[in-house]
This record gives structure tokens, C-alpha cells and sequence, in this order.
């Protein structure tokens, strides 16, 4: 049979020889349908891993990853605008805002230690996390530091508050960003590798091919015997059916359920990360530009492009969230709108800064009413974002279900095909000694 | 707080070009916005690419005419009618040097004996001190602020000089300065002579770094976008001394114990108020206001108040005028 194919010479004559006798046929059939069956075990096992592997890295790294690296960049976004409102309000820093810039800080530094356990050791993520985490601990010290001598009277603390913003706008975000990108793009990548469409296809071809040589065989066989049916050949074709189908149905699963999990989960994901980062860029863009007392600057035009982008129709954050689940829509609306009436709020403070009541402007900016509609723009965002992130973790889920049984019971299947087809073949050959 | 007032900086360099100032220090060819990297600048050689000024004497304004008007009633089409009618008088300064213009952690206001010069000038506009409107400039910006109209008034620990004559009219003198330079407690030099090779910090744009590079010992000259900049790198170790006007040094040494001032003032910096070219009506008004509280005793109040830590208040500098 098969081994006998190795090694001498004249093998691949001996072999051609055997097409013309019958005994010699049936050979060539056990060993070309046992062949078959082996290889398709294989590619079951191999394909049903390599998709399994796939879709938990993206569900369990890449996509925790891509949230993560958007929790550090808004959390160090955030604590730059407190710490500049904190100094704002002027005397000791209101205890809420303390309170926040802590949890900001604390929100970075977890996101940051995982993150770190999700990136490969080199590469421009490891570069950004590294930056990051040296960066982060030099930030903290700088307010600390700005606190200390605030608390003492002293005005060499806004200088250190402003050193310390400088670091974490210029070197400290743009990182962040680095990383959020990266992890997008590691996303995206990432449902490739979950669809392991190479392996799939080989699988399919090779069960089609299993498929046709069964019914070829057993049309040859009744032709030349009498008996029409060979039941373990029956048995073999019924056991490949069923894989086929399987196969397929799990393919078809799990392709669907990526799909979703990519254009209903992570593209939402990363359009309300966005949506929440420049909100804050927003909110940051006013605090500075009160902090530095000189009117209208570049932040006020940082601001003007940040709104600009939210409140356009399909930016971020105005657009069809509704057609993806109505209760995303009705929050992602509550967000645009909170924002436009912040927006608002802030052409009120520019018009009372630039007419010259500076007091009235950090009133309105750093008071309830205006601080309570941002909020509330926030916990939208933050709902929208935990929906989409549920969709993602179910679809993900689902599209894993089967993945397994491939991989098990594939292999298994086929080698039930390969003793059926030997099985039914060595009964003719047998009639020939 | 100056944030980022690097960007503000760039951004705002080309609306500098555009109006030619000879005082603003030409721009600076460093990066405050990267603190780690901007560190070493030479100050600009002595035989610098900018044309000298004409020659002057920066301590001579121009005389004021008869006698101030009353508050609320500016003479009309006078540029002080202009800011009555507005109804405040904005003046630029800084928010962060400790005894002319700084912010109060505990109240934040900004506050000191500039913002004082300038609300007495709105005490004589309006009868009111409180109709001031405080922006806070860079100092390269001090001189391009009052050219475009931006700021009313820049009273800004600024000095007189012919190369801002140029552009500005000054009020007559509110306060004589000098340069000096702090190092640490444990520095052994005497004077900036024994800081040669030594990294010495100042504001972009003022007069100070100027002069750094113009010393022999040839210090390092490392610029800040502000003084307040300029103590946190020298608490952080990143320079080895600040050197500008005395008056600001006293207020840094008051926050660092372990600062100390040394050697002996080896800059005159006669300080003024810088004002529009356009509107000498108000300059001369500005220097009668200023001559009136010589003469009355404000002058040596606002000086007790902000620097009678430093001994008694010396008599106020004379007036000169063309």
C-alpha cells in the first residue's frame, strides 16, 4: 500500500503495473481514499487550532489591548485638564478633582501594566509602553511637586504644573496614541488570522475530494460486482457528509460572527474611543487656554477643529449608531447633544473671557453647570463604549463556539472515514486470494 | 501658568516677524515645547546679525502736558477716551515672577508691584482700580503686544531700551533694576565671572539672556519660554544658575532656600511702562500719572508693600523727558 510507494527503484513502476489487474486497482483505491481521509484529519485539526488561536488572540489580546491603550491616553488626557482646572479654581484644589486626577492616574497605571503583558517585548508598542510607564511616574512627581509648593504659597508651583503639562501633552499622548493605533491596527490584523482562511479552504477542497473519490469508487465497484451497495463504503461516505457539513456550518458561524464582531463591535469600539478622546481634548483645549490667561490662542483653534469633527455629521460621534442596536443610538444621541450644549457653554466663556471677566469665565468653565454637562457627555460615551464592548466579547465568543469540536472531532471523523473505506474495499480484495 | 506657551510661541512667531520688532529678542532657535531637549542655545554674539539702534537715552520719555484730567473724563479722541469707552484698561504682564506679577495660589489673582503700576493707571482712567483686564504675554511678546494693539499697557519687569524705542513709546522710569545671578547655596562662585562654561537660565526673549551670552566668563546660555520655567530646571538640576533682574531673583530666592543671590548688578535695567508709538497723548498721560504718584507718596507705598522686605524704599527714580 501507501508505504510501499518509498523507497526502491522501479516502485513507480511496480505501482503503474498494478492498474492493470483488478486486485491491483482496489490497492490503488484503499490507498488513495485512506490517503484522503488522513489528510483531511489533518487539515481539521490543524485549520480548527489555527482559527481557535486566531480568534483568542483577538478576544483576548487585541482587542483588551486596543481598550486598554484608549484607557491610558484618555486617562492621562483627563488628568492634565483636572490638574489645570484644580489650578483654575485657585486656593487649595477642590477635593473632587483631586479625587479624579488619583483615579485618572491609577486608571493609567493598571491599563499600562496589562497592556504591557499584551505587547510583544520589541516593536514600537514596546517602545511606546516603555516611554509611557518612565514617562507617567515623571508626570506624577511633576504635580506632586507643583502641589507642594502650591500648598506653601509659593508660585513656582504653576511653573512645575506647567512643566508637567508639557510632558504629558508632548511626549505623554502622543505615545498613548501611538499605542491606540497600533492596537487598531492589530485588530484588524487580527481577524485574518482569526478566519484562517488558508487552512479553511485546503480543509474544504480536501473533503470535497474525499467526497468525489468515495463516489467514484463506489460506482466502480457496482459496476464490476454484482452487489450495487458496499455498506462500510456507504457508512464512510455518510461519516465525510456529516464532517462536510460541519465544517461548513462552523466556517459559516464563525465568518459571520467575525464579521459582526468587526464592523458592529470593534469599528463602533474605536469610533466612541475616538469620540470620548477628543471631547476631552476639547475640555483640556478650554482649561488651557483659561490657565495661560491670554486669550483666544492656538488651543481656542484646537478646540474650534476638536468641536468641529463631534459635531459633524458621520465623524465619530453623530452617526448611524442606531441602525446597530436602537439603544446605542439613543445614548450616542444623548452624548451629541450633551456636547453641543457644552459647546455652547464655552462660546459663552470665550465671550466672557475676551470682554475681559476673566473671573466670570472660570466661573462658567470649572462651575456645576457646565462641569455636569460634560459629565454627562462622558458617562454617555462610557455607556455607548460598554455596549459595543459587550456586542464584541459575545460575538467573539460565539464565533469560537465549534472552533473546538473541529479541531476534535475532525481528526476523528476522518479517521472513522479511512477504517470504513479500508474496511470496505479489503472485503473485495479479499475475493481475489 | 504658561502652559505649553512654547506652541503659543510658535504659533504666534509669525505675527511677531510680521511686525519687524528690533526689541523682541530675534526667535530663538530652541524648543522650550521639548524641556529635555531644548537645553544648550549660545546666546546670540555680541556682533549679532541685528542692525544697532539709533543711539538714545532710553530713560528719556515724552513730557507730559498740563495737568491729568479728571477720572471718567478723557479728553475726547484722546486714546484714553478709547479705553474709557471700552470700559477697561488692559494690561499686559507675566503670571509668574513673585513680587511684580504674579499669581496668588491662594486667590488666583495675579498680583504685584507691575499690576499695581497698571492699576493705577486705571485708578486715573477710570477712578476705578479694578477695570483692568490682565493678559498674561510671553516675554518675546511684550514688545509685539503693545505694537498690535493688543494690550493697552505691558508692564512686565521690562526694560527701556533704544532698541524697543524703536517700536514702542516707554513711559519715564518706575523702577531701577540690575542683573545679577542666583546659583545654589553651596556654588562658591562670587559673581557670574566664576560661571564660566556653567548653564545659566533666562526668559526667551528678555533682555537677561541677551546678556549672558555678552558676558566673558561665556556662560551657557539656556533659554525658558519664563522665568518661573527657569526655577523649575534649576530645582530639577538641569542648569546650574538663573541670572536676570535682581528684583526677579529676590522673588526666586524667597521660594528656594537653597537659592542665593550673588555678585553685584553688572546690567542697568531701568524698567518702564511700554506703550503704542501711535498714541503719544497717552504715554505723556501715563508719565503724569506716574509723576503724581512720585510726588504723592504711592510710588514708595506700592514699593513697601511688595519689596520692603528688601530694606527701606529708596527714593523713586527722577523722570527724564526729551
Amino acid at each position: 500500500m501507501s508505504t510501499a510507494l518509498a523507497t526502491r527503484p522501479g516502485v513507480l513502476r511496480r505501482v503503474g503495473g498494478l492498474r492493470h489487474h483488478s486486485p491491483g486497482r482496489l490497492q490503488l483505491l484503499i490507498a488513495l481514499l485512506v490517503g484522503l481521509g488522513l489528510l483531511s484529519g489533518l487539515l481539521a485539526g490543524v485549520a480548527g487550532s489555527a482559527a481557535r488561536a486566531g480568534t483568542d488572540d483577538l478576544g483576548d489580546r487585541a482587542q483588551p489591548l486596543l481598550i486598554e491603550a484608549e484607557t491610558i491616553y484618555s486617562a492621562l488626557a483627563d488628568a492634565d485638564t483636572t490638574a489645570a482646572q484644580a489650578f483654575l479654581a485657585g486656593g487649595l484644589e477642590p477635593s473632587a478633582l483631586t479625587r479624579r486626577y488619583d483615579d485618572d492616574l491609577a486608571r493609567a497605571t493598571t491599563a499600562l501594566t496589562s497592556a504591557a503583558r499584551r505587547t510583544p517585548e520589541d516593536g514600537r508598542a514596546a517602545t511606546a509602553v516603555r516611554t509611557l510607564s518612565a514617562g507617567v511616574a515623571e508626570y506624577s512627581a511633576l504635580v506632586a511637586t507643583a502641589r507642594a509648593n502650591n500648598r506653601q504659597g509659593l508660585p513656582i508651583g504653576a511653573s512645575y504644573l506647567s512643566e508637567a503639562s508639557r510632558l504629558n501633552r508632548d511626549t505623554l499622548q502622543p505615545q498613548a496614541r501611538e499605542l491606540f493605533e497600533g492596537a487598531q491596527r492589530e485588530v484588524e490584523d487580527g481577524y485574518g488570522a482569526a478566519g484562517a482562511v488558508g487552512w479553511m479552504s485546503l480543509l474544504v477542497l480536501s473533503l470535497g475530494g474525499l467526497l468525489v473519490a468515495l463516489a467514484l469508487t463506489q460506482r466502480y465497484l457496482s459496476r464490476r460486482t454484482r452487489r450495487t451497495f458496499n455498506l462500510p463504503l456507504l457508512a464512510a461516505t455518510a461519516v465525510t457528509l456529516v464532517l462536510t457539513i460541519g465544517t461548513i456550518s462552523i466556517l459559516l458561524t464563525q465568518q459571520t460572527r467575525l464579521d459582526r464582531a468587526a464592523n458592529q463591535g470593534s469599528g463602533p469600539v474605536a469610533s466612541i474611543a475616538e469620540s470620548r478622546l477628543l471631547a476631552l481634548q476639547a475640555r483640556g483645549d478650554e482649561a488651557l487656554t483659561l490657565a495661560a490667561r491670554s486669550g483666544s490662542g492656538p488651543y481656542e483653534k484646537d478646540f474650534d477643529a476638536v468641536a468641529e469633527q463631534l459635531t459633524r455629521r458621520g465623524g465619530p460621534m453623530v452617526n448611524e449608531y442606531d441602525s446597530l442596536d436602537p439603544a446605542l443610538g439613543r445614548t450616542m444621541d444623548r452624548a451629541a447633544e450633551g456636547f453641543r450644549q457644552y459647546v455652547s457653554a464655552h462660546s459663552d466663556v470665550r465671550a466672557l473671557d475676551d470682554s475681559g471677566d476673566y473671573e466670570g469665565a472660570v466661573e462658567l468653565a470649572v462651575g456645576k453647570q457646565t462641569t455636569d454637562t460634560f459629565e454627562g457627555v462622558r458617562q454617555e460615551l462610557d455607556r455607548a463604549l460598554e455596549n459595543r464592548k459587550e456586542f464584541f466579547t459575545q460575538e467573539i465568543n460565539a464565533a469560537g463556539d465549534g472552533l473546538g469540536l473541529l479541531t476534535v472531532g475532525g481528526p476523528l471523523l476522518a479517521l472513522a472515514v479511512c477504517a470504513f473505506a479500508f474496511i470496505g474495499l479489503r472485503t473485495r480484495l479479499e475475493e481475489y486470494r | 501658568m504658561r502652559i505649553r506657551a512654547a506652541l503659543t510661541a510658535t504659533v504666534l512667531a509669525a505675527t511677531a516677524a510680521l511686525a519687524g520688532c528690533a526689541g523682541d529678542s530675534s526667535p530663538l532657535p530652541v524648543t522650550p515645547d521639548r524641556p529635555q531637549a531644548d537645553a544648550v542655545t549660545p546666546a546670540p554674539a555680541p556682533d549679532g546679525t541685528k542692525p544697532a539702534p539709533p543711539a538714545c537715552n532710553p530713560r528719556a520719555s515724552l513730557r507730559p502736558t498740563g495737568s491729568l484730567p479728571e477720572p471718567g473724563d478723557m479728553p475726547a479722541g484722546s486714546y484714553m477716551a478709547t479705553i474709557q469707552e471700552r470700559g477697561r484698561l488692559v494690561l499686559g504682564t507675566s503670571q509668574d515672577t513673585l513680587l511684580f506679577s504674579s499669581r496668588n495660589p491662594f486667590t488666583g489673582e495675579i498680583e504685584g508691584f507691575d499690576v499695581d503700576m497698571g492699576r493705577q493707571i486705571a485708578e486715573a482712567i477710570f477712578g476705578d482700580p479694578d477695570k483692568i483686564q490682565i493678559k498674561v504675554i510671553g516675554y518675546d511678546k511684550r514688545v509685539s503686544s503693545a505694537v498690535d494693539g493688543s494690550v493697552d499697557i505691558v508692564a512686565d519687569t521690562m526694560t527701556a531700551n533704544c532698541e524697543r524705542w524703536v517700536d514702542v513709546n516707554f513711559s519715564s522710569i518706575y523702577y531701577e533694576a540690575g542683573q545679577k545671578v542666583l546659583v545654589s547655596k553651596s556654588s562658591k562662585a562670587k559673581s557670574i565671572a566664576d560661571l564660566g562654561g556653567k548653564k545659566i537660565c533666562s526668559a526667551a526673549g528678555s533682555t537677561s539672556f541677551d546678556n549672558i551670552g555678552k558676558e566673558k566668563s561665556k556662560p551657557i546660555a539656556v533659554a525658558r519660554p519664563a522665568f518661573g520655567d527657569c526655577l523649575v530646571a534649576f530645582q530639577r538640576n538641569e542648569v546650574d544658575g538663573i541670572s536676570t533682574d535682581d528684583t526677579i531673583l529676590a522673588g526666586m530666592a524667597a521660594q528656594d532656600p537653597y537659592a542665593k543671590v550673588i555678585g553685584d548688578k553688572f546690567t542697568q535695567e531701568p524698567y518702564a511702562i511700554a506703550m503704542n508709538k501711535e498714541h503719544p497723548e497717552f504715554a505723556r498721560f501715563v508719565n503724569a500719572v506716574l509723576e503724581r504718584n512720585r510726588a504723592n507718596g504711592t510710588w514708595k507705598k506700592t514699593y513697601e508693600k511688595w519689596l520692603g522686605d528688601f530694606g527701606q524704599a529708596p527714593p523713586p527714580p527722577k523722570a527724564q523727558y526729551r
